[in-house]
């Protein structure tokens, strides 16, 4: 379904999504931050940036989230279980990127067994996108299969079509749902081509020669290399709308506790560590290896998708202006390509 | 929807000191329905929880042939094994699985088995130990080398004599250099040495490998020495876990989920691994 929406029309919009029962999230200005949050008004949401400083990805897998709640009586222990954790929202304005990353997310939270919690915020959240219209250099969403336009995602993609009007295209029949409940806010389609204002996005190296890359050189200095820079702090993990990884720990008094699953990352040390002090990525290099690998090989091979989108958050965020895309450019290129090395040369070095 | 990290309510209704901070937990379902549904394998794990401290991994320590309970070995370690070790008979613990793959303990019928080892790692062996001796007239010979640091530190104390006591078993049991007591009549040695003086014939026979990291990297030249095909040798693989259902991220090696795709693996399968252990 097509239509079109004019900016004039947007307090109309998020009047109508809150009658309808739904909470809307946003970006927002929030002094130097541009933050997806919860809005009340129109007058909140902020559209001259490029990316939003956080993403997507903490509506549907939460910082921290109750899996479970318990009471202790003496010897007995009784569960519940946890309640209306999937709010009935619209996500609105996200970057392209962001919406991409959920179905691949997908894939991870339903292989073998379904993971409630993300699948539960999935159906209960409507996406609505809007295509970007400036980038920046850190953007590399056209070199991993994307673009500043994607519709992967989306319920619904917004793409301006003029300084006060959007063209609006839905995805999904729960996007085409959302058009249809607020009917009203949005115009007719145009006639003729309208004049889409999307970014053009470089593109920074050929995704196909990463994977082949990657499967001959898990041992090879590049990775003491690039890591040589990192301090382990994760933002990386944080910041990036693909990255999963969770902890799982009890949250608990004396008689009542909850058992919470946070985010967690591949570049702390502690991630890995045995109980016994063994640790099998004990050294940065092999948890930046561990980070490229899990994105650009393990995930293709297990669920066909790589796990990443391009947003270029974790180059953006790094204090150490590590850039994730410079890498995958050396990776890819024939020129770039060092020798692999003797095993002996390409063993991590100790950096603990 | 289900919860898939939602835990089983088990009674502790018997507790084993095994050795100095080990302790067997013998748990039987609260729910005498889930009990009676409740399926597993040898070779499986599963996530045991003190409620308020959290959940540890361990693998499930008896026998699938021994209905109507599950046992669980492990040494207080860290947060959670303490607060388990904390525990007694009639208190309340969690349990989730049983999740991974299994020893495929049919394709071994009618071979000999030998299985090797070291320290805290017999539990996940005394599940398929106990299972084929349960199964006995299947298999031919059984062999058992288990070696631990000090003679205080060999677990299943009470076992081990049963296995002694039995002449369808040849148990070799073994400590380190300077762990032995002035009575121990065992070997004194490490059990890759051990193994290399057993020297078990590799004829026809299947051997399962399980031990801290050091003791395999030495363990499994020694076999290949005595003329083992790695596709004949089965291991288990630990990792640190937290989901146990391939989605926290973190037990892989290379591409590999240890708790999907393990944690049996054979030397083959382990040997394509990337260095990453």
């Amino acid at each position: 379904m097509e239509k079109t929406l004019k900016k004039e029309n947007f307090n109309s919009l998020i009047t109508g999504l809150k009658d309808k029962g739904y909470k809307t999230i946003a970006p927002k200005k929030d002094n130097n931050l541009i933050t997806l949050c919860e809005i009340q008004e129109a007058d909140e949401i902020h559209f001259d940036h490029i990316q939003t400083n956080n993403s997507i990805k903490e509506y549907f897998l939460p910082k921290t989230e109750k899996i479970l709640s318990y009471t202790i009586e003496k010897t007995k222990v009784s569960i519940e279980e946890p309640e209306g954790f999937a709010v009935k929202s619209v996500v609105f304005g996200a970057r392209p990127c962001d919406a991409a990353s959920l179905p691949i997310m997908d894939k991870v939270f339903n292989w073998d067994c379904t993971d409630k919690f993300w699948i539960e915020r999935r159906e209960a959240i409507t996406v609505v996108t809007i295509a970007c219209d400036k980038c920046d250099s850190y953007c590399f969403c056209t070199s991993v299969g994307l673009a500043p336009d994607s519709k992967k995602g989306s319920d619904v993609l917004l793409t301006k079509i003029s300084d006060d009007e959007y063209l609006v295209e839905t995805e999904t029949e729960k996007g085409e749902g959302l058009i249809k409940e607020l009917e009203t806010v949005f115009s007719e389609p145009p006639s003729g081509t309208p004049d889409r204002q999307v970014a053009t996005v470089e593109k920074k190296f050929e995704i196909d020669k990463v994977k082949p890359w990657l499967d001959e050189n898990f041992v090879h200095k590049i990775w003491a290399e690039f890591s040589k820079k990192c301090i382990g702090c994760g933002v990386c993990t944080f910041v990036c709308p693909t990255c999963h990884c969770f902890d799982i720990v009890d949250e608990c008094t004396m008689a009542k506790g909850d058992r919470v699953k946070n985010w967690d990352g591949c570049q702390f040390k502690m991630f890995t560590l045995h109980t016994s002090g063994h640790n099998p990525r004990s050294t940065q290099d092999q948890r930046w290896r561990q980070r490229i690998m899990h994105k650009f090989k393990y995930y293709v091979e297990k669920f066909d998708n790589i796990l990443c989108v391009g947003c270029g958050r974790c180059s953006r965020s790094c204090p150490a202006d590590m850039n994730i895309s410079e890498m995958l450019e050396i990776i890819a290129t024939d020129e770039g390509q060092p020798e692999p090395v003797s095993s002996d040369e390409g063993q991590p070095v100790s950096k603990e | 929807m289900d919860n898939i990290y939602t835990p089983y309510l088990m009674n502790i209704s018997d507790v084993t000191d095994e050795a100095p901070g080990v302790r067997t937990f013998r748990l039987n379902f609260q729910n005498e329905n889930e009990g009676k549904n409740f399926k597993f394998q040898t070779g499986q794990f599963a996530l045991y929880s003190a409620f308020g401290y959290g959940e540890s991994t361990f693998c499930i320590a008896s026998s699938p042939t021994r209905k109507d309970y599950v046992e669980c070995t492990f040494r207080q370690a860290g947060r959670v094994t303490n607060a388990l070790s904390e525990l007694n008979v009639g208190d309340t613990i969690g349990f989730r699985g049983p999740y991974g793959n299994v020893f495929p303990i049919e394709e071994w019928e009618g071979k000999n088995l030998v299985f090797i080892a070291g320290g805290i790692a017999l539990p996940p062996l005394r599940s398929v130990i106990w299972n084929c001796l349960d199964l006995r007239d299947k298999y031919k010979n059984i062999t058992i080398v288990y070696g631990a640091k000090t003679v205080a530190d060999l677990v299943y104390k009470h076992e081990l004599k049963e296995w002694t006591a039995r002449d369808d078993v040849n148990l070799v049991t073994a400590v380190d250099p300077g762990g032995e007591t002035p009575d121990w009549t065992g070997k004194v040695g490490f059990v890759p040495t051990v193994v290399e003086e057993t020297a078990p014939d590799s004829k026809d026979t299947i051997a399962i490998v399980c031990g801290p990291p050091i003791m395999i990297k030495f363990t499994l030249p020694v076999l290949e020495k005595l003329g083992f095909k790695q596709d004949k040798v089965y291991t288990t693989l630990e990792n640190r876990m937290k989901c146990g259902l391939g989605k926290c991220g973190r037990c892989n090696i290379g591409c590999t989920y240890i708790c999907k795709e393990g944690p049996v693996f054979t030397a083959e399968e382990v040997s394509k691994m990337p260095d990453e252990f």
